[in-house]
This record gives C-alpha cells, sequence and structure tokens, in this order.
C-alpha cells in the first residue's frame, strides 16, 4: 500500500451521481484481524446518515477509508462517483472531514490554523480570512485569540467543525462530533447540521451515542464487529426490531376496582398486587383491547392500560446482540 | 497547485522552525561557539604566520626549509569544524526528531492528510523548510565568521572563498545528514521520545563508535602491529646519533649501503598504511562525523592531532597536502580530489536515511 501520485488517475470529474457516497465490500484488516468486513453502504445525496456501533465496531476505521488515511484490504469508496483510493485530490477537494480526536497546531491561533488548511485546498489568504470570520462565529469561537495550545477539548472539537466546512465541502463526514462538547456546543453542532443539509450536502455522523446520531440523522447504518446488520430510517428499524426480536408483550393494568382472574391463551404470565388494582401481563400477542373489554363485561373501572415499549438503547443494542 | 501545496507546507516548516524556542537556543549556541571558535583559530593564526615570518627572516637556519610554508587562512576555521560536529549534530537531530512523530502525538497529522495534498508533498515541504531553516542559520554563522575575520584585517582570496564555501557546504551536509536520520526516526516511531532517544543512539554509534573503531589502536588490532625496523637499520640509527651527538640536530638515517633494506621496510610500511587506510576509509563511509572530520581537516590544512571528543583522525586519511596562496603550482582540484569519495559519502547519508523516512511516510497507516 502506498499513497502516491502514481496511483492517482488523470480525468474529468464523472457527473454527480444519485448515490453521494458508496462503501463496496470494504474491508480492513490489521494483523490478520478485521476491523471491517465486508461493508456495503450507500448513502443518497443529501442524506444525514448516522453511523452507529459500540465502541471497536469498526466505525472510525470505515470513515478512515472513506476519507483515504488509509487504504482499504479490499473492496473500495466511492464518493459522488469517484474512487477514494484512485482519485485521493479530487476527493478530498469535496469533503470535510473531522476525526474523533481532533488536533490541531498547538502554536498557531485558530484563524492561522484554518488559513493553512485553507491555502491547502488552493484558496487564497483573502478567501481563507473571509471563510474565518463566517465560520469561527458560527462555531462559538468569534474573539478566541490564544493559541490552540490553550483551548479545551471541546472548544477544538468547536474548531474541527469550523474546519470540515471550510471549503464549503459537498460531503461532510464527522467522527464522533460531540464527544468533548458541553450541551450549548451540542445545541450548536445539531443547528450547523441541520442548516448545512438543508443546503443540499450529504453528511456522515459516526457515534456510539444514540441520542445524538437520532436527533440529527435520516437515516442509520448500525455496525457490529465490523459488519453492518442493519440499515435504513430510524422507524423502519425500530419497527422491523421490534416485530422480529421480540417474542413477548409486557401489559400493566391499573384499576380502580379489584380485577377478576384474567384467561387468555395468549397469557404466558400475570402477577397481579396483593389489592387487585393492579397487574402486569407477559403475553405473546398485544391484548390491550381484549383486556379492556373483559373489565368493562365486570363492571371494574380502568384508571391505566399501556404496553410497556422497549426504549431506544434497548432496541438497538439487541441489534448489536443480534449481530454478536 | 501541487507547487503551492509543498511551499504552503515548506513555509509553516520554515516558520515553526526558526519561531522554536529549542532551534534558536542551539543557534545561539552555535553562534558562540563558532565565534569563539573564530577567534582562537585567528589568535592560533597570527602566531603562526609570525613564526613563518621570522623564520623567513632568518635563512641561515638550518629548519628554515621545513617551516617555510606560510600559514593559511582556512586554519581558521579549523576549531570551527570540531564545534560543528557536536553543536551541529545535535541541531539537525533537534529539528528533525519530532518533525512527524509531533504530528502524530498532536493528532494533526491526520487532519493535515484529510486535505487535498500528496504525502510526498507533505513529506518533501517537511524537509524542505527544515533545509531552509539550517541553511539559513548556517548562512548566518558562515556570515558572522567572515565577518570575524574582516574585523581581525584578514581578507581571503578567490581560492580561499572557494574553500570556505565547501567548508560551508560539507558542514551543511553534516548537519543535514542528522537532520534527515532524524527525520527517518520521527516518521518510524510514534512518540517523539522514542524517535529523540534512537536518533541520539545512532547519532553516538556514528560519531563516537564508528571512529573509535577507525582509531590507531583498533585498527592495528584487525590488521596487526605496524612493520618493525630491522635490526641492522636500528643500529645504524644509534651509530649516526652518536656520531653526530653535539650537533644537536640529526637529519640522515640512511647510508648508501643499506638502501636495499631500507627500500623493503618503505614497501613494507607503505603496504601497511594502505591496508590501514582502507579499514579507515571503509568506516568512514558509514560515519558522517568522520567524512566531515576528513573533508574539513583537508579544507583547513590541519594535520596537528585536534583535540577531540568525537574521536581520534587518522592522519593518512589527510594527506592530500596543499598550500593556499602560497603557490601556485597547487590547483585547487588537487586539493579536493582527495576527499571526493568522502564528499559523495556525505551527500549519500541525508539521501539514504531522506528516502528511507520518505518510504516510511508513504506507507504510513494514519489512525
Amino acid at each position: 500500500m502506498a499513497f502516491s501520485r502514481a496511483s492517482q488517475k488523470a480525468g474529468t470529474i464523472p457527473a454527480r451521481s444519485t448515490n453521494m457516497i458508496q462503501l463496496e465490500h470494504l474491508s480492513k484488516e490489521y494483523n490478520g484481524v478485521r476491523a471491517v468486513n465486508d461493508l456495503t453502504v450507500e448513502i443518497p445525496d443529501g442524506e444525514i446518515f448516522g453511523l452507529l456501533g459500540p465502541n471497536g465496531s469498526g466505525k472510525s476505521t470505515a470513515i478512515l477509508m472513506l476519507v483515504g488515511l488509509i487504504e482499504p484490504t479490499s473492496g473500495r469508496c466511492l464518493i459522488n462517483g469517484l474512487d477514494v483510493a484512485r482519485d485521493p485530490i479530487t476527493v478530498k477537494q469535496q469533503i470535510g472531514y473531522m476525526p474523533e480526536d481532533v488536533g490541531f497546531y498547538p502554536t498557531l491561533s485558530a484563524k492561522e490554523n484554518l488559513t493553512y488548511f485553507g491555502k491547502l485546498y488552493g484558496m487564497d489568504t483573502r478567501t481563507c480570512i473571509k471563510r474565518c470570520n463566517e465560520l469561527l462565529p458560527l462555531v462559538g469561537l468569534d474573539g478566541v485569540i490564544k493559541d490552540i495550545g490553550g483551548y479545551s477539548k471541546g472548544m477544538r472539537q468547536r474548531l474541527g467543525l469550523a474546519k470540515a466546512l471550510l471549503n464549503d465541502p459537498s460531503v461532510i463526514i464527522l467522527d464522533e462530533p460531540t464527544a468533548n462538547l458541553d450541551p450549548q456546543g451540542v445545541a450548536d453542532y445539531r443547528t450547523i447540521i441541520r442548516n448545512v443539509a438543508r443546503e443540499g450536502k450529504t453528511v456522515v455522523v459516526s457515534s456510539h451515542i444514540l441520542e445524538e446520531v437520532s436527533k440529527v440523522s435520516t437515516s442509520i447504518g448500525i455496525l457490529s464487529a465490523g459488519t453492518l446488520v442493519a440499515q435504513g430510517s430510524w422507524k423502519d428499524l425500530a419497527r422491523d426490531h421490534s416485530i422480529h426480536a421480540s417474542s413477548h408483550v409486557t401489559i400493566h393494568v391499573e384499576t380502580q376496582d379489584p380485577m377478576p382472574e384474567f384467561h387468555h391463551p395468549d397469557l404466558i404470565h400475570i402477577d397481579y398486587e396483593r389489592d387487585r388494582h393492579g397487574a402486569v401481563l407477559v403475553t405473546r400477542s398485544d391484548l390491550r383491547d381484549d383486556i379492556a373489554d373483559y373489565l368493562a363485561q365486570n363492571g371494574v373501572r380502568l384508571r391505566g392500560l399501556f404496553r410497556e415499549e422497549r426504549s431506544l438503547e434497548e432496541t438497538f443494542l439487541s441489534y448489536y446482540q443480534v449481530a454478536g | 497547485m501541487a507547487g503551492n501545496r509543498l511551499f504552503t507546507i515548506a513555509q509553516k516548516e520554515f516558520f515553526d522552525h526558526v519561531k522554536c524556542r529549542k532551534f534558536l537556543l542551539i543557534f545561539g549556541i552555535l553562534l558562540v561557539v563558532a565565534i569563539v571558535g573564530m577567534i582562537g583559530g585567528i589568535t592560533e593564526y597570527n602566531k603562526n604566520l609570525d613564526s613563518y615570518n621570522q623564520h623567513q627572516s632568518t635563512i641561515a637556519s638550518p629548519l628554515s626549509s621545513y617551516m617555510a610554508e606560510k600559514p593559511s587562512i582556512l586554519s581558521v576555521f579549523s576549531s570551527v569544524a570540531t564545534y560543528l560536529m557536536f553543536v551541529g549534530g545535535i541541531l539537525g537531530i533537534a529539528m528533525g526528531f519530532d518533525l512527524v512523530s509531533k504530528e502524530k502525538e498532536s493528532k494533526s497529522l491526520k487532519i493535515l492528510l484529510s486535505h487535498p495534498v500528496y504525502r510526498d508533498e507533505v513529506i518533501n515541504g517537511k524537509a524542505l523548510g527544515g533545509i531552509a531553516a539550517l541553511a539559513g542559520a548556517l548562512f548566518i554563522v558562515l556570515f558572522i565568521a567572515l565577518a570575524t575575520l574582516l574585523i581581525y584585517g584578514i581578507v581571503p582570496d578567490g581560492n580561499e572563498l572557494i574553500l570556505i564555501t565547501v567548508f560551508a557546504t560539507v558542514s551543511f551536509l553534516l548537519i543535514f545528514s542528522y537532520f534527515a536520520i532524524a527525520l527517518f526516526m520521527s516518521t518510524a516511531m510514534d512518540e517523539s521520545g522514542s524517535a529523540l532517544i534512537y536518533t541520539i543512539i545512532i547519532f553516538i554509534v556514528l560519531s563516537v563508535l564508528v571512529p573509535t573503531l577507525g582509531s590507531t589502536t583498533v585498527t592495528e588490532l584487525v590488521i596487526g602491529n605496524p612493520p618493525e625496523l630491522p635490526r641492522e637499520l636500528i643500529d645504524q640509527m644509534q651509530h649516526s646519533a652518536n656520531a653526530s651527538e653535539g650537533s644537536g640536530i640529526t637529519v640522515t638515517f640512511a647510508s648508501k649501503g643499506n638502501n636495499g633494506a631500507w627500500d623493503e621496510f618503505g614497501e613494507k610500511m607503505q603496504a601497511y598504511s594502505e591496508k590501514r587506510q582502507m579499514v579507515y576509509s571503509t568506516l568512514a563511509l558509514f560515519s558522517p562525523t568522520m567524512n566531515y572530520d576528513a573533508i574539513t581537516s583537508a579544507v583547513t590544512q590541519q594535520y596537528s592531532s585536534r583535540a577531540t571528543v568525537i574521536g581520534s583522525r587518522a592522519s593518512t586519511t589527510t594527506s592530500a597536502a596543499f598550500s593556499v596562496g602560497t603557490s601556485g603550482d597547487v590547483r585547487l582540484e588537487d586539493l579536493l580530489y582527495p576527499i571526493i569519495a568522502s564528499m559523495i559519502a556525505l551527500l549519500l547519508f541525508p539521501t539514504v536515511f531522506f528516502g528511507l523516512a520518505y518510504m516510511r511516510f508513504m506507507r504510513l497507516d494514519v489512525r
């Protein structure tokens, strides 16, 4: 593997594809261990795609291959129809990347860092300064004059976001973007991501924090042990999994009068409270309507009847467990 | 565009170096030792010049023929070379050992390489920025050295200026050699601390251990002792000494009757010297310090043993006798010819290590 000019294929930028990002049978092996295994993902143009997975599931490795920092053992990454390994310069012109552990030059100020990186994008000094003046207030770093060496992790992450937007990219790739941000920083980040998505840019957010991905992304992919175990919209994944992964339904009943003995072929187990004003039923199907009818027939006044839902975390944890 | 990127990286690296406290500190030390070395060298030069003038005026003296050579202005640079061997090496190491590893540690390498820039532009830019800073530092040192010469009323002629340029060039190559070694270590290691330790180990091996192996004692262990003077010749020398007792001067060792024995001894000595020279030259190929010592010794025309902690110098390496400015029959090419191998070796060192650093950097997995 070598990241040399020789691998660059001369040519023009092909027509914009429907899928802005394509990962085709992507695999990466470190010392015989597969960090990413046959990953195939298609992300349409203008999508905010959340890449979810527990620590060590291969998210960052996949992202590093996507931005051309490591070369895949097999498979390929395409951005806007361009192979990242073959056209690294053209691809990098189109992407903005913020790594998980974002690092800058500690002896330079935020503006100096951004100006330096801007020049690598081919921007002149005047354009760089203009972009700095737009982006630094956006990420809440306007007026901070100290060198990066004096920045907190959160401030570096804010600057990382500004850096990812510096070249006005069509694809923004963010690896654990809120890991070090305070609540205000997280709110700012969400606003920025939603705004750039409105402009039609494609965003990839990799995170192990479910809530964070759920707040901004329009679709997700779940990685576990280097393998993609699910992909789709939030609702689809939650519904599919609740259908396929759970065979039991838990129903809570509260009544004003003591309830009678309940019988049903789908009933697996029932726990009554001592005064019989409450019960928890474990059933094979959703029996809420049957329970309400039965109680009404017996003149028992209903106070509450609800089905126990799985939390988002539980739902997605079960995806990981299924994969494991 | 590619040139712009290379220039942008080189420019940043250059300013990083010149603003760096460690660079300024070592450069300051280099300046001080260069000035001190120059003043010491000038004092010695003036003393030798007085002595030369004195001997020139005493034509009748039997020693006048041995002291007829006018001291060279280049001899002034001799002690500067001694200091440069160490301080220059350390400056090169200090500038190179964390060039890449620091970026790995601060995670800025990941950000940098995510930009539309080729890896060769990054490593070349870093090297160029370093070279420019080193060249700038050396130019200032040289400028001050020349100014010191002029302040003392010593004005070098054309040939001497060329030799001073050669001296400056090889000094730069020495510093660049250690810079390239440090740069390689910086790409090979993940931490700057490890890169520094390994570079220092290599520096010690190349500047102390290898020259020590090339010293007379160690060389004799490898190729054996020099041939002994035949007994008959020793007896003859003793006889000559007794005969001339009282005069205080012994200038004749050979008599017509023993020419064959002398010739045989001379041949043996010649063969031994050649063998020793071969061992030394082979070792010198692996040490920029030895090559630098050989070249600067030839250039500065210093044959006396230099008090140095770096290692003893083989006297035979600098056998290219020349005189600058005194006799017009010795050409500059003749002076430089014997040290061409050392110059090539000195040029090869940074090339090899920079090549290794380049290869390592191109294949680096940035995680």
